[in-house]
């Protein structure tokens, strides 16, 4: 390993502290705020209600968008910068380049790409909420569908990352 | 109680500056869903993460159609973000003078990264067609 990629796992051991930092501040404040009790197995048996009942589900959703739009601009934070390293030399650039295709960071390629897709499809799907005043039942049914896109598309695309790896 | 009820409660403002992060963060994140989610496919499905070398970048920003993807993707995330951040931190931090500071700071933060991120841009894609 030489500098230059020692300074870009530095930077991203910055930006990790970074997404875990926000996460505390969301989850107790989360706790200060909603309350309920913390998350179990039996709350899987909760998920058979009809859509209307779910309504707790959309402030799931909310504290996921934030987590993961937090964790999405720390990561662009760093992007940026790793990729001015072209614009001083291309030779340097593609040194700390070449870590991202480690099996480590293509993992984290994989949970980048669930974060941009929930955050992607949830976006919308608060888009549509306002734009066509849809009610708690039609907001519940919608989510069922962000997530299983998000699970699906997340899952063909670490396939697709993973590949080259898995051999 | 009704002390830390009137300290959250958010000065005055216009019709305008209270809708204006509400339509940033709608309009600009339509585009994103484009746009991000179009530029981690084309790096991390249609073409492996380790082929997207200096080389890639190189031919990437000699074409005009990339500067403006990358330029309007850069600016939009920004933009989004920074609109987020003040939702979040007015979330979070309640004393004017604590939220000032975070704003000040993540503002600082996030305009930062847009000049350097647009420098590089427009250097790189000049030097591209040398």
């Amino acid at each position: 390993m030489n500098f230059a990629q020692a300074v870009f796992l530095t930077a991203f051991g910055v930006v990790t502290v970074a997404i875990v930092a926000a996460v505390w501040v969301i989850v107790r404040s989360a706790r200060r705020m909603d309350g309920g009790a913390y998350p179990s197995l039996s709350k899987l048996w909760r998920l058979g209600r009809r859509p209307a009942e779910r309504g707790e589900m959309n402030r799931w959703a909310f504290y996921a968008h934030r987590v993961s739009g937090l964790a999405i601009l720390a990561f662009l934070c760093l992007h940026v910068l790793d990729v001015s390293v072209y614009a001083f030399s291309p030779t340097v650039f593609d040194q700390v380049h070449r870590l991202y295709a480690t099996v480590p960071m293509r993992l984290f390629e994989c949970g980048l790409l669930l974060a941009l897709l929930f955050h992607a499809l949830n976006g919308l799907r608060v888009v549509a909420i306002d734009l066509w005043d849809l009610g708690g039942a039609a907001a519940s049914r919608l989510l069922n569908g962000v997530v299983g896109a998000t699970v699906v598309l997340t899952i063909a695309g670490s396939v697709v990352i993973l590949r080259p790896v898995i051999g | 109680m009704v002390q830390a009820l009137q300290r959250d409660t958010p000065p005055a403002q216009s019709r305008l500056a209270r809708r204006a992060p509400y339509i940033t963060i709608r309009v600009t994140g339509v585009l994103l869903a484009v746009l991000a989610l179009g530029h981690f496919a084309l790096t991390h499905v249609v073409n492996d993460v380790a082929a997207t070398s200096s080389s890639f970048i190189a031919r990437r920003w000699g074409s005009a159609t990339w500067v403006v993807w990358d330029g309007l993707l850069l600016a939009a995330a920004l933009l989004h973000a920074g609109a987020g951040l003040l939702a979040v931190v007015r979330d979070y931090r309640t004393r004017p003078r604590n939220r000032r500071h975070w704003l000040a700071g993540l503002g600082a933060l996030v305009f930062t990264i847009f000049v350097i991120g647009m420098v590089v841009l427009v250097y790189s894609a000049l030097g591209a067609h040398r």
